[in-house]
């Protein structure tokens, strides 16, 4: 690009001033205060605005009041432009045309046209004058490397706008030590719930303590709830007994008066005995009436004195008179026992007088003695037999014999001579029926002794029949007869051995075959003895059971007293005759009686009933019975009672017998309740802790303030990370536009380097030959190869240093951008030479691109280069 | 034979993601992990299941929740009423710590130890299941654990529960396993844990992540759960069951031809009473095709201009169960073409710019910040800021040459 006319409308002490510039070279000559600076700055404001009012040093308003601005023609790319401005907001009225296609184009073109060439380029790279060369001085190292390297890059100074909003906008949301950027105060508000949080999860250990409290706090409420429970019971159990104290001392008091339990006073006892008083009393009753009946009918008959002492004793005397046929054959065997104690005594005293020897009684035969007589008599017997058959044999033979001469004799029968003995008997027996009493005895008796006698004349005399047979039996007769007289002899001898034993035992001349009759008679003899005192001795006892019933019988009936038997028997006979003649006779009378006697009986038996039923029970009288019966109830009714008070006592009764008294019940209830209270208060108090527990734990877990605080936190953090993300990605990208913008200038850099190293080496007469720039050194080198820094450099070389990378860089850019280089009286620290060469410099660069200089040195006239303009015309 | 799989409860965990809620959802977000938990046990009263497994991060113990531990007392006290077994193996949030569990669980509740241990149950039928499993003793648990598993006991059946993440090779602390390993213990059903996706890793045998019950993310997005798993002829088939009260979704908007932010506020009602979901969702939504000044699009990046429609369009927000958690412009990937700049040296600036070195650098003194030092690693490890700057140059080239696009 290069301008081809400036025209300024008012502009500092300029106004409608016209200047027509070459594309090459163009000296701008005029001395101080000719508008070289004016003229510097009118270009920078009409292609970049116009300062603000608030620097109107820089703004040139036109001194004579005529209109700011001005327009400039110039070329780029083959194409004519003009661009006018004047005043105007936002840096003035822009007015752009196309001259070479006669097009007004929009205001904002101008930029774009210009770029990426802008106001702060324009005047820290092409606008050059003194004291911007001298900045190398100020400008720190960096700052020159960092504006090195963005003129580096075509449009940089976009991106290096971008970035440093980027910046800007990242430092609004986060900075390092910053207090009120976003993200420091989201940090410092995480910080304050992050405490919030801490604390509210303090809770978390208060809760597991809870926790724990609660557990062990639940345990001991269930022990304390059994312990409790145990403790009411007993309580419970005490208070009943308590209740129970009246009713166990009752119950001991009734067991105290205990006494040992008597049989025989029942009440089944007292009804047996109440029947037998009710039954005596009625009997007593009826024979009362019995009596007074009695005594009526006795009124109306005679009785004998004996029958009626026998009324109020029938009952003693009656059992007296049943026993009277019995006392009566007592008596009539005690006279028969008389009567045949006499007979007995008779036929003993026979048998003395038909056996004794003197007054003696043969002894009896000792056994061996009766052997030997049986045998004696055996072989006599036999003997005898054998004769008595020899005498049969004789005899039959004789009777055989007599048969033939008839009744030649009549045997006589050997019992006929006892006739008179049966007779004697039968007299004995009638006479001695004679003295029994009573007639039937005496006509039994005498019928006996009849009959006795007759058997002794009648029956017994009997004809024995004898028969002779002697004829044919003659021989017969002699043999046994001879045989007859041998066995004599042998009887004989026999008899004598006889004779010998009879005399030892004084059987004197007691034929040998009595001897067993005699033997009997004496055994007869002794029994009959015996028999005697047998008989003697029933006599006694009949005589006294006769005797002893007489007794009674007059403790019965007085008025029999000193009777024997012989008179009372009739009486009592009489009496009992009377009896049944009252009986059958006298109905009434009789009934009467007998109701009477049944009624003595029944009272009898009553009385014996009574007294029987007494005299079991050891007591002497109704009376004391009822007391021991009414004592006997009254222990049962106790017992029951008893019985009763221990059932209502129950299990309690055991316990109740631990206590020695009242108080010490009392006592121990009144501690088992102190106890049950203390127990039950501690139980309150452990259900209020649980109670206050829970409530605490309730609280803990539902206030949701660790929750919300979370997610609190959680969101907080979102929007942390939400603004730490936009915040990195700004400083990336910021970073990344530098970087982008450190690549592209880095390319360029060593061909700007490279030129400006010429460039300098001409303008310093190649004292110097090598510039090093990198991204933390700027230094040069001293054409003998020593390396200076810029410090230590001279104003004049060091401002030639920034001459020569500006240059560099111009001509180096021009590919990218094509912008006139102006500069105003830049080389006034220059010495002369180096001006020259500076002046050469300038007029190589302008082959490549436009260059304005403005400047008072009127040598540039000499100068064969360049287009001379006079600012002061 | 009848149990429920579940895990990752993470009771009283805050959603992560917010930067406010309507306080309508307040109530419910932060009820929302104890709610689904709950779903859980009602389930496994329901179906009075024979026990209950929890395969880790039942808690965040880091968060010393009150309410989580009292919920959990609450809860397993529930089934120990009912007589349910429950086998807890703690994951790298609840890790075994004893300093605090002075009150035991109820006596249903086993907590399986540091070591793999096997707990040997025998159910109301007499059949015999061994449960073999281990709780983290600390955050980490580098190691594969699977060698000290048994293999199959003499019982009816045998199930593992693990708390971890397949094995990758490099960086592994939540017990890196394969599914090789686990198909070699020849166990009936493997019950994992600690992955918040559900995932079947294998069919038969069922080797399952149940997921999370409740998500919490914007990427714990779609339907979350536990198994009922029943015996079916001598195999356990498991049955998904949902127990979220609150899902999380994302959904793109076309917003083609729409260029002022009241088009696309209205264009948002539109799809909001066209997309109304089943229960409250947290969505997520990416617009598309949206032209819009830098101004607006500032806006709409900043949230500022959500958080006037979620004030002025509560009703039909809450008419369509949703709430927007983030309107996301999208912008077309578009070369970064500088008239001055050639590519080469931008491509130059990024490289230098993106390095670790240098991000670490430029994060500073934030990396102390323990909640933006996660997240740097995750963005650095996702390379997510480098777009992000792209996505700024992009706008500012715009806004260099409005002219130009």
């Amino acid at each position: 690009m290069y301008l081809n006319r400036l025209t300024i409308y008012g502009f500092g002490h300029f106004h409608d001033r016209t200047f027509d510039l070459t594309p090459g070279l163009n000296y701008l000559l005029g001395a101080n205060e000719a508008g070289k600076s004016t003229l510097t700055q009118f270009i920078t404001a009409i292609f970049f605005g116009f300062p603000t009012k608030k620097h109107p040093a820089l703004r040139y308003e036109p001194l004579d009041g005529s209109r700011l601005g001005g327009e400039i023609a110039f070329t780029q790319g083959d194409v004519a432009y003009v661009v006018s401005r004047v005043a105007g907001p936002h840096g003035g009225k822009v007015t752009l045309r196309d001259v070479t296609h006669d097009l007004a184009l929009p205001a904002a073109t101008l930029a774009r046209l210009l770029a990426p060439v802008d106001a702060q380029l324009f005047t820290s790279v092409y606008a050059m004058n003194e004291p911007r060369l001298g900045t190398v001085f100020s400008a720190s190292k960096q700052e020159l490397i960092d504006r090195l390297r963005h003129v580096g890059a075509v449009g940089s100074d976009f991106w290096l706008q971008q970035a440093h909003q980027l910046d800007q906008q990242a430092e609004a949301q986060y900075k390092p030590q910053g207090r009120n950027p976003q993200l420091n105060q989201q940090l410092r508000e995480h910080r304050e719930l992050t405490a919030k949080l801490a604390k509210a999860d303090a809770a978390y250990d208060t809760y597991w303590q809870l926790l724990q409290d609660q557990q062990t706090l639940r345990q001991t409420q269930q022990a304390t709830q059994q312990a409790l429970a145990q403790q009411r019971a007993v309580t419970a159990q005490l208070t009943q007994q308590a209740a129970l104290w009246a009713t166990y001392t009752e119950w001991r008091r009734l067991g105290a008066a205990d006494q040992a339990p008597v049989s025989g006073f029942a009440p089944e006892d007292a009804t047996q005995l109440e029947q037998l008083r009710s039954h005596l009393t009625a009997s007593t009753q009826t024979l009362t009436q019995e009596q007074q009946q009695l005594k009526q009918l006795q009124q109306a008959a005679q009785l004998p004195p004996l029958f009626q002492a026998y009324l109020p004793v029938a009952g003693q005397v009656d059992p007296l008179l049943t026993q009277l046929p019995a006392i009566a054959q007592a008596a009539q065997d005690q006279q028969r026992l008389v009567a045949s104690q006499r007979d007995l005594e008779a036929r003993a005293t026979a048998l003395e007088q038909q056996y004794a020897i003197d007054g003696q009684m043969p002894r009896p035969f000792s056994l061996a003695t009766t052997q030997q007589v049986a045998a004696l008599q055996d072989r006599l017997t036999v003997a005898s037999q054998k004769r008595r058959r020899l005498q049969q044999e004789l005899n039959q033979l004789n009777e055989q014999f007599q048969r033939q001469q008839p009744n030649r004799r009549q045997q006589r029968n050997p019992l006929a001579d006892k006739q008179i003995v049966w007779l004697a008997i039968g007299l004995v027996v009638l006479v001695g029926s004679l003295l029994l009493p009573g007639t039937l005895f005496k006509l039994v008796g005498a019928l006996l002794g009849v009959a006795i006698g007759y058997y002794g004349v009648f029956l017994v005399d009997s004809s024995t029949p004898a028969s002779r047979e002697l004829e044919t039996l003659t021989a017969d007769i002699r043999d046994s007869q001879a045989q007859l007289r041998e066995g004599g002899q042998l009887v004989d001898d026999l008899n004598n051995q006889l004779d010998a034993i009879a005399s030892a035992h004084g059987l004197g001349d007691l034929p040998v075959a009595q001897w067993s009759a005699a033997q009997g008679a004496i055994g007869e003899w002794e029994h009959l003895t015996r028999q005697l005192e047998t008989t003697g001795t029933q006599v006694a006892k009949a005589q006294q059971t006769v005797t002893t019933y007489l007794a009674q019988l007059t403790q019965a009936l007085p008025v029999l007293a000193g009777a024997d038997w012989a008179t009372v028997s009739p009486q009592l006979t009489q009496l009992q005759t009377l009896k049944q003649s009252l009986a059958t006779q006298a109905g009434d009378l009789a009934t009467t009686t007998d109701r009477l006697k049944s009624a003595q009986a029944a009272v009898d038996a009553a009385q014996q009933a009574l007294t029987t039923f007494l005299s079991t029970r050891n007591l002497r009288s109704v009376e004391a019975f009822y007391q021991r019966y009414q004592a006997q109830r009254e222990r049962t009714n106790r017992q029951q009672q008893r019985a009763a008070l221990a059932e209502q006592l129950g299990d309690n009764l055991a316990a109740l017998q631990q206590f020695s008294d009242h108080t010490a019940l009392t006592d121990q209830l009144a501690q088992a309740q102190a106890q049950q209270a203390a127990t039950q208060q501690q139980l309150d108090q452990t259900t209020t802790r649980l109670a206050t527990l829970a409530g605490q734990l309730a609280h803990l877990t539902a206030s949701g303030t660790q929750a919300t605080l979370r997610q609190k936190l959680a969101n907080l953090e979102t929007q942390m990370r939400a603004t730490t993300q936009d915040w990195l990605v700004k400083r990336l990208t910021s970073q990344w536009i530098a970087a982008t913008l450190a690549a592209a200038s880095g390319d360029r850099l060593p061909q700007i380097v490279a030129q400006a190293s010429n460039y300098y080496g001409k303008l310093t007469e190649n004292r110097y030959t090598e510039i090093e720039l990198t991204a933390t050194t700027l230094r040069v080198r001293r054409h003998d190869g020593e390396w200076r820094e810029v410090s230590q450099l001279s104003r004049g070389t060091a401002e030639q240093l920034d001459l020569a990378v500006k240059l560099a860089f111009a001509v180096v850019m021009n590919q990218q951008v094509a912008m006139p280089l102006v500069i105003d009286d830049g080389f006034v620290n220059f010495d002369a030479h180096r001006r020259q060469a500076a002046y050469a410099l300038l007029a190589e660069i302008s082959h490549t691109l436009q260059v304005i200089f403005l400047t008072a040195d009127t040598t540039v006239e000499q100068l064969t280069a360049g287009k001379v303009l006079r600012l002061s015309e | 034979m009848k149990f429920i799989h579940a895990a990752d409860l993470h009771l009283d965990s805050p959603f992560l993601g917010l930067t406010g809620l309507p306080s309508s959802l307040l109530a419910t977000v932060r009820q929302s992990t104890f709610t689904a938990a709950t779903k859980v046990f009602d389930q496994a009263l329901a179906q009075q299941v024979d026990f209950v497994l929890l395969a880790g991060d039942l808690f965040d113990r880091a968060e010393q929740s009150v309410a989580a531990q009292a919920y959990l007392f609450q809860q397993f006290d529930r089934l120990d009423q009912a007589q349910i077994p429950v086998i807890v193996s703690f994951g790298n949030h609840d890790y075994l710590a004893d300093q605090h569990q002075t009150v035991a669980y109820p006596k249903n509740v086993t907590v399986l130890g540091s070591q793999v241990t096997t707990k040997t149950l025998t159910l109301a039928d007499g059949e015999t299941v061994a449960i073999s499993g281990f709780s983290y003793p600390q955050r980490w648990v580098a190691s594969d654990p699977l060698p000290d598993f048994p293999v199959h006991a003499a019982t009816d059946w045998h199930i593992g529960m693990l708390h971890g993440a397949v094995a990758t090779g490099s960086d592994d602390h939540y017990a890196p396993f394969t599914v090789d390993e686990l198909l070699s213990k020849r166990y009936d059903y493997w019950a994992l844990g600690h992955i918040h996706h559900r995932q079947t890793l294998n069919q038969q045998p069922p080797i399952l992540y149940a997921g999370n019950t409740q998500g919490r993310a914007i990427n714990e997005t779609g339907a979350k759960g536990a198994y009922l798993v029943t015996s079916d002829h001598g195999h356990l088939q498991p049955q998904f069951f949902s127990t979220a009260t609150i899902e999380w979704a994302t959904a793109t908007l076309d917003a083609a031809n729409l260029t002022t932010l009241t088009a696309l506020g209205t264009r948002l009602t539109d799809w909001l009473a066209s997309q109304p979901a089943a229960q409250p969702t947290l969505t997520a939504l990416t617009v598309t095709h949206l032209q819009l000044d830098a101004t607006d699009l500032t806006s709409l990046r900043q949230g500022e201009w959500l958080n006037l429609y979620l004030r002025t369009h509560a009703r039909q927000l809450k008419a369509a169960h949703r709430y927007l958690v983030s309107v996301t412009p999208q912008v077309q990937p578009q070369a970064l073409t500088a008239p001055q700049l050639d590519q080469q040296y931008w491509d130059q600036g990024a490289a230098a710019v993106f390095t670790p070195a240098n991000l670490q650098a430029t994060f500073g003194k934030l990396a102390q910040e323990p909640a933006l030092a996660d997240w740097f690693t995750q963005a650095t490890q996702d390379a997510t800021l480098r777009p992000q700057a792209e996505q700024v140059l992009a706008e500012l080239m715009g806004k260099e040459d409005p002219d130009v696009s």
